[in-house]
């Protein structure tokens, strides 16, 4: 479990904010897409608690930005994910249990954050809004 | 959970989401707090949520009460009003986690999004 990384420019400030990049290919319904942008929200909230405590306090306070892209498919998603790795950003993707309109382990949701907005943008700033 | 919505604000997809993933976050923020057996296991069992649509701000207030006089943690996510909608509007009901005999009671009606 690293806190803030001690490399510098890492340190928390800035304005963070919290991505969600939705899965287009699965052609999800406005309902569906909402409950899984909300459990990737709850997920990295509650793993930033543990990972980066720091980060997550000035999100929290800092009114919680929150933004939704889109992607393509999974193949963006595995892109920016390792493109997260990298950076050592908080990344998580949402695998849908399959209850309901998808098959059981599509990758529906993938959240970046809380994280400096600025970092954020490097590898999601070529998205399009939801 | 249940993250209800209100229907008379035809609110985009993308806008939607992020009115519900506020209600959620804070619902498990305030839940992490005051009932935290009760959120491990609504984690551990897959965090189940629902998205639900209420007609409009008045059936959202009832809810809420409803919720309340329940004894179930809930959230009115109120929007800062940067896109979409004027700055303060009411998005967004969010209740629980809850056993889902509970929130069924008070959600068992409304239809989903």
């Amino acid at each position: 479990m690293t806190a803030p990384r001690a490399n510098g420019h890492a340190a928390v400030h800035g304005s963070m904010k919290l991505v969600c990049v939705v899965n287009q290919s699965l052609k999800m319904g406005k309902g569906k897409i909402a409950a899984q942008v909300g459990h990737a929200s709850v997920e990295s909230f509650l793993r930033a608690g543990t990972t980066h405590p720091a980060h997550l306090d000035a999100w929290l306070s800092g009114g919680q930005k929150k933004i939704c892209l889109k992607a393509k498919d999974e193949a963006v998603f595995a892109e920016l994910k390792q493109a997260a790795d990298k950076e050592q950003i908080p990344c998580h993707i949402v695998r849908d249990a399959g209850h309901t309109q998808i098959p059981s382990g599509s990758q529906t949701v993938l959240a970046l954050g809380p994280y400096g907005e600025e970092h954020l943008d490097n590898i999601t700033g070529h998205l399009k809004l939801l | 959970m249940a993250l209800i919505v209100r229907g008379d604000l035809s609110l985009s997809a993308g806008k939607t989401a992020v009115q519900c993933s506020h209600a959620a976050v804070q619902c498990a923020f305030q839940a992490r707090r005051q009932h935290a057996r009760l959120m491990e296991r609504w984690r551990r069992a897959g965090a189940r949520k629902i998205c639900l649509v209420a007609d409009d701000l008045a059936s959202l207030h009832r809810l809420a009460n409803e919720a309340q006089q329940a004894n179930l943690s809930y959230y009115l996510v109120q929007d800062a009003g940067h896109t979409e909608v004027p700055a303060g509007t009411v998005t967004v009901l969010g209740i629980g986690p809850a056993p889902r005999r509970s929130l069924d009671l008070i959600t068992g009606n409304l239809s989903t999004l």
